[in-house]
């Protein structure tokens, strides 16, 4: 059962102690969307946007004219311009937030679900959007809406930013607009583009499950044509999302067999339609189960997480109440091969390791600056670990299935950043007493542990065994 | 015995007979063959790679890119002057190119594109795993993949226990740690993780304690070329080269298109170093999601473009030569009226190589990792059989 603190959270650290009713203890924190234990600066997304678009415009706009004959010149200055608009920083910072809420708050289970949202509506990798943005959509947009029910989340993801961006929306234009015909005037084609509308689809909500057809795809493109950034000379796509009625395609649009009347709404209206779908729950309680539980989810484990969902129209506390009980129960039987981020702040929860850098050493950074290695250990960390949560490769996210997470290379900086972990720890928690004590408190089989873990003499041999079982890198 | 293993398994009904005298499976269905794709991320130009000789449509679109000294390859066709390792492998009959080809993606958003590169397929995202992956599955390749990169390309994705090496700037834990885990793994009956402490405990002692090595490229091929020399080693390895997305101070001969050319230019040098005599018997062939402009910009870049070069190299090539169905460079021939069209579907050149290297017979991988797209066999006009 103790597997369960690592399953949902990241185990009991130094300070905690263990709770008499675990699912009470989980349950709890999953009502409210508290204050960030983080003390120090946390930004809007909208000034980090800001800076993204110094950084867009300033390349594109400016640098690349200016250095256009002189390669040197011109990676020395656009260097400057990273370091100008914090491109090196912002998403170290964004990183001391999510992670803190892991380790120093008093909601590491909400935390754990708010990464499994985060990836549910991923951005990927595109552009500069990890370095400015990804983490601040995490935080106003994931974050904030987790005792939302997720038809919010969905509506403001999808209409977010950040989204519309990263899948392209705004170059998705309705064939018979207005905005198409004037293009047509200058000899130019301008049409759909369904990435947006097919990933609301498949990833964000129904599901391929629900049999929806290359068609309907489409009709959802036009129903999302129109939903773009406001465009500006020197803004270019970095403007606030709103509807542009001219790049939107005329008549009504019919997805899985409703009739949508064209305009401003079709989305609000079709979202709603999708989230509620049997589908779009069936497949977020197994994709819950598959983040929690294990690989393969059973239909069983499912059924409590989608009751609750329909009783509850998809409030997500409730949703995630229900899951939670569902790992608890669970918790016995199945394992869950952790991903190296979780599995990075369990080992840093549990044996008290200082990873997170303090809010007086990332307050000390001013724009234009070079941030320092220790401003930046963060990012370097979780790149090494080959698993840097911003930086998924593609709009599904990163992945929740154990095989993807087994190479070589990949156990093998389980290895060495055990080790270095080690000596990130305070002279106090580097005891065998600590040990002893932790691995007491969070683990059914304490004394097989300590037996293998006294094979070995020196301390950080038995820390790099220790977070390296089995038991731990499933939990 | 993994190799015999899967020859027994796909070997025709005289290699099972063999097999159950023992013989070294491998004499009786031939050689080990290696494939190495390497992955251009941001589209690589193929006309600044090979440019056209004497083309007045290019010559015009273009003046401040125009490279000099380039190496000509035949009355049609030079090559960029920093790529002297290929230019090697040519003069050897050991490098050649397919020209005006690209994967039928004319988008121009690198994020689809690479996407659709390594998947194969037409519509971004809707494929999960790679054409490499679904073609080794085919040939039965469990446990033959080298991903030189940390995260698994989605090029590989589709069968499971790829190797990756990419190594680690710190050192590894001491050996009998390793072997303690790893036998405590097997205890506990993880055997997946038991595999991979054993190939992890053997890379330990190999690098002499673990020191940390460079994440070059050109040091990751020597690696890779030792490997995939092996009798028993990987068949198949990926690399990766960033940087193609060239928009401003693209440059001649030393311009950023160059340094990226370069970097792959160095992993030909140092696979053929590290196979050795084994190149006879790998291709080796570069993938990029597309071409770029025929125009240069204001900045004197390009921009994203369509039709692009493939680079191959191995003595697995029939000769040197550069493969191509021109489309001329008139503007009513360009693509869009801007780019390079592609006439050649570049998923034809990955087939064919995968049919020559797996021997799979083509028709097979196209309508299992291809999905019966409408590919041509160029096999017989540019691999050895």
């Amino acid at each position: 059962m103790k597997n369960f603190y690592r399953k949902v959270a990241f185990g009991l650290g130094p300070d905690d102690n263990a709770p008499s009713d675990p699912l009470k203890w989980a349950s709890n924190q999953l009502n409210e969307i508290p204050e960030y234990s983080w003390k120090g600066k946390i930004l809007p997304e909208k000034e980090l946007r800001g800076y993204y678009r110094e950084w867009v415009y300033g390349d594109r706009k400016v640098l690349r004219k200016k250095f256009k004959n002189d390669k040197d010149g011109y990676k020395r200055e656009k260097n400057k311009l990273r370091h100008e608009t914090g491109q090196k920083f912002w998403w170290n910072l964004e990183l001391c937030i999510r992670h803190s809420e892991a380790i120093k708050s008093e909601y590491p289970v909400l935390a754990k679900l708010w990464y499994f949202w985060g990836n549910h509506f991923a951005i990927s990798e595109k552009d500069f959007l990890a370095q400015y943005t990804t983490g601040a959509y995490q935080r106003e947009i994931i974050r904030a809406n987790m005792n939302q029910n997720f038809e919010k989340m969905a509506q403001e993801a999808t209409k977010g930013w950040s989204m519309i961006h990263h899948l392209d929306n705004e170059q998705n234009i309705g064939p018979k607009s207005q905005s198409a015909k004037w293009a047509r005037e200058k000899g130019k084609k301008r049409g759909v583009n369904e990435n947006h509308a097919r990933e609301l689809l498949e990833l964000h909500t129904v599901s391929p499950n629900c049999g929806y057809s290359q068609e309907d795809v489409i009709q959802m493109a036009y129903i999302m044509s129109g939903w773009r950034p406001e465009w500006g000379k020197k803004r270019l796509e970095t403007g606030d999302v709103h509807f542009d009625p001219d790049a939107h395609q005329p008549g009504s649009k019919i997805v899985l067999g409703k009739k949508y009347k064209s305009g401003r709404k079709g989305l609000s209206n079709a979202i709603t339609d999708l989230v509620n779908h049997p589908s779009c729950r069936e497949f977020i309680a197994m994709k819950l189960c598959r983040y929690l539980i294990t690989d393969n989810p059973t239909k069983e484990m499912m059924e409590p997480i989608i009751k609750a969902w329909e009783k509850s129209d998809g409030f997500l506390p409730e949703v995630h109440k229900a899951a939670i009980e569902v790992a608890f129960n669970y918790s016995d039987k199945y394992n869950k091969f952790q991903n190296p981020e979780n599995w990075l702040l369990q080992m840093s929860k549990m044996s008290d390791v200082d990873l997170i850098p303090t809010p007086k050493l990332m307050d000390l950074y001013a724009l234009g600056q070079k941030p320092t290695n220790g401003q930046r250990s963060s990012e370097h960390l979780l790149r090494e670990l080959g698993h840097h949560p911003y930086l998924a490769k593609q709009p599904n996210g990163w992945s929740d299935i154990s095989d993807d997470w087994m190479s070589p290379e990949l156990l093998i900086r389980r290895l060495v950043y055990a080790k270095e972990a080690y000596y990130r720890k305070s002279g106090k928690s580097q005891t065998p007493e600590f040990y002893e004590e932790m691995i007491q408190k969070n683990y059914d089989n304490p004394n097989e542990i300590l037996q293998i873990l006294n094979q070995h003499k020196e301390l950080v041999h038995k820390h790099v065994i220790l977070f390296n079982l089995p038991e731990t890198l499933k939990s | 015995m993994k190799i015999s293993r899967r020859n027994f398994l796909k070997g025709s009904a005289t290699t099972l007979f063999l097999a159950g005298f023992n013989f070294p499976v491998l004499a009786s269905t031939g050689k080990k063959k290696n494939l190495v794709i390497i992955m251009l991320r941001g589209g690589m130009d193929g006309l600044c790679a090979v440019p056209i000789i004497g083309d007045k449509n290019f010559e015009k679109r273009r003046k401040d890119l125009i490279l000099d000294k380039t190496i000509k390859l035949n009355s049609d066709f030079a090559l960029h002057p920093k790529l002297k390792n290929f230019h090697n492998l040519w003069q050897n009959n050991l490098g050649a190119i397919v020209h005006a080809t690209n994967i039928p993606y004319t988008k121009r958003s690198h994020f689809d594109g690479q996407n659709l590169m390594e998947t194969g397929g037409h519509i971004p995202y809707s494929i999960k795993t790679g054409w490499l992956g679904r073609g080794m599955k085919l040939a039965e390749l469990k446990g033959d993949g080298l991903a030189l990169a940390l995260p698994m390309p989605l090029l590989l994705r589709g069968i499971p226990s790829n190797d990756n090496f990419y190594p680690s700037k710190k050192r590894l834990p001491r050996t009998e740690l390793l072997q303690l885990l790893k036998s405590i793994y097997a205890d506990k009956s993880e055997h997946e993780l038991a595999n991979m402490m054993e190939i992890i405990a053997n890379r330990s002692m190999m690098n002499n304690g673990g020191t940390s090595m460079s994440r070059k490229n050109s040091s990751l091929a020597l690696k890779a070329g030792l490997e995939l020399k092996k009798i028993n080693g990987p068949r198949v390895a990926v690399f990766e080269v960033d940087g193609f997305d060239t928009h401003a101070a693209q440059g001649g001969v030393n311009g950023s298109h160059s340094d990226s050319l370069i970097e792959m230019d160095s992993i030909f040098k140092s696979l053929e170093k590290g196979l050795g005599s084994e190149i006879e018997n790998t291709l080796v062939l570069t993938l990029t999601e597309f071409g770029r402009t025929i125009e240069q910009n204001g900045g004197r870049g390009t921009e994203h473009g369509y039709g692009s070069a493939i680079f191959m190299a191995g003595g697995l090539l029939k000769k040197s030569q550069v493969y191509s169905d021109w489309p001329g460079l008139k503007k009513k021939e360009l693509f869009e009226g801007r780019d390079l069209n592609s006439t050649i579907d570049a998923r034809s050149v990955y087939a064919s190589a995968m049919s020559t290297v797996f021997d799979i017979e083509f028709k097979r991988l196209q309508k299992e990792v291809f999905w019966g797209d409408k590919l041509v066999n160029l096999s017989d006009k540019l691999f050895k059989s």
